[in-house]
């Protein structure tokens, strides 16, 4: 009888953990919406650095066609470690991390929550700089299929990058490191999920066979940081 | 002070590291088939397995450390990670440079980005040497073991992902020469060699190529031993010299 009354009165476990993810991810959206320090930093930095490629390669706008897969993913990359960065910082500086973790949630909710938001962050991101990509480049990276890639491949990297930077925010040469970490531990991600994506570069769509093996690869990937950061982001922030 | 002294099991490593490097020497050189369409330079084949069979073992050693370093910390375990890791990349290191002597006289060129296992390499070996900048970032000796475990459990994702995108990914220059699992290694082995050398030759080429890892991973044992000794010889310096400082601020005060 007590039992039953409990159980109604307390949220299952379940939902309580999916109720503190939301809080998370709500809770950056809203600091976002007031300050836009992420987003705006992260699409300032994209602009210079595709205007800076462009300016490289300008003799040859054939050459900047072929590599332009490449430069998107190099774009992401180097603008999500700022974003990240950015992320985790403001939890130190206002030092709200240890709040969180004075309250009693599962520490994977925590991670959950910041992967969710940071994730959104880049997805901003990368509908700009996908728009900017085809103006410069005259390629067809408005395909459902490439925007799934650049979907997938962000939640693979951001559920790295913010595992990675919670550990490096907390080191002494802190911004430094996080990309000397980082980027290494991503490529076997963003290496098969380009190979994807200038696989739809050209007018005729490529057969399914030909993207399933590195589609997989990236799938795994997603797949087993998400899994490693789950169980050992409680040893992270843990102090 | 009996830290100075070998230990015997220490010693025992050492020789068997010693005689079986000497007998995988002798092997390689005077047992294993000339092949016929490289010639010698095959011979370099049997270190560059072993060297990079050790990777994988070292790195997989370094992931469990990491793991049970989690479960419950104690130096002892964040030692064997280091060790392993440290010991790893080197041999990593071998690998990549042996492969890359072998490659100028078969491809003609001493790297190629488009073979996969080259580049899935290249990842690991940024992807570990990374490991010690992280260490080296943080002083307090509890978070450094802390944090270096988790950093060695999800860069071993890129480990596994090599694995996975060597066998999936179609590879024209480098042969699959070790699977996933030990069972797998042999059969492997035996094929890819068949297929440039039928017959009895191969037969001893097998024969070669055990040897060699045999031997190499004789010689990982035995470095790691070594190297886990020569942390604690660290460990108990630091450890002097602070009692050493605390007694002249002591004196002087």
């Amino acid at each position: 009888m007590s039992k039953k009354t409990n159980k109604s009165a307390v949220k299952t476990p379940r939902s309580a953990f999916w109720s503190s993810v939301w809080a998370i991810v709500w809770k950056d959206l809203q600091i976002e919406k007031h300050t836009r320090q992420i987003v705006s930093v992260m699409i300032m930095f994209s602009l210079v650095t595709v205007i800076m490629f462009n300016f490289a390669l300008e003799a040859n706008l054939a050459a900047a066609r072929e590599v332009a897969t490449g430069l998107l993913w190099a774009t992401i990359l180097l603008a999500g470690t700022l974003g990240l960065n950015r992320s985790l910082a403001i939890e130190r500086e206002n030092q709200t991390m240890e709040a969180i973790l004075m309250a009693p949630i599962n520490r994977s909710a925590i991670y959950l929550g910041k992967v969710i938001s940071t994730t959104v962050f880049v997805l901003i991101l990368e509908a700009i700089l996908v728009f900017i990509f085809i103006i410069f480049f005259n390629k067809p990276y408005w395909r459902p299929q490439v925007i799934l890639v650049l979907f997938l491949g962000t939640i693979g990297y951001i559920a790295a990058g913010v595992l990675v930077t919670s550990m490096t925010i907390q080191t002494r040469t802190r911004e430094v490191l996080l990309p000397v970490l980082l980027l290494p531990l991503s490529l076997p991600l963003v290496l098969p999920a380009a190979t994807i994506v200038s696989s739809y570069m050209f007018p005729q769509l490529p057969d399914l066979a030909e993207i399933q093996t590195p589609l997989s690869l990236v799938l795994v990937y997603d797949l087993l940081m998400l899994t490693v950061g789950f169980l050992t982001y409680h040893y992270v922030v843990e102090s | 002070m009996e830290l100075t002294r070998l230990n015997r099991n220490v010693r025992i490593l050492n020789w068997a590291a010693f005689v079986t490097i000497s007998i995988a020497l002798l092997i390689v050189f005077f047992y294993a088939p000339t092949e016929r369409t490289m010639g010698n330079v095959q011979r370099i084949f049997y270190f560059h397995v072993g060297a990079a069979w050790v990777g994988a073992v070292a790195f997989f050693v370094a992931l469990v450390a990491g793991a049970v370093y989690l479960r419950r910390p104690s130096k002892k375990w964040d030692t064997v990670a280091v060790a392993s890791v440290e010991i790893g990349l080197v041999f990593l290191t071998m690998a990549i440079v042996a492969g890359s002597v072998w490659g100028k006289p078969a491809w003609n060129t001493w790297w190629n980005w488009s073979s996969v296992r080259l580049t899935t390499i290249t990842i690991a070996w940024l992807t570990y040497a990374a490991y010690f900048m992280l260490r080296g970032a943080i002083e307090d000796e509890e978070k450094r073991g802390r944090f270096a475990a988790v950093y060695v459990i999800a860069a071993f994702v890129t480990i596994l992902l090599s694995y996975l995108s060597i066998r999936f990914v179609n590879d024209l220059l480098h042969p699959v020469v070790v699977g996933g699992t030990a069972e797998a290694l042999e059969g492997q082995a035996a094929e890819s060699l068949q297929e440039f050398a039928p017959g009895v030759e191969s037969t001893r080429m097998v024969i070669s190529l055990n040897a060699s890892v045999i031997a190499f991973s004789f010689l990982y044992a035995a470095w790691m031993v070594n190297r886990i000794r020569l942390q604690r010889f660290m460990d108990e310096a630091a450890n002097l010299k602070m009692r050493v400082v605390a007694r002249l601020q002591g004196e002087l005060s």
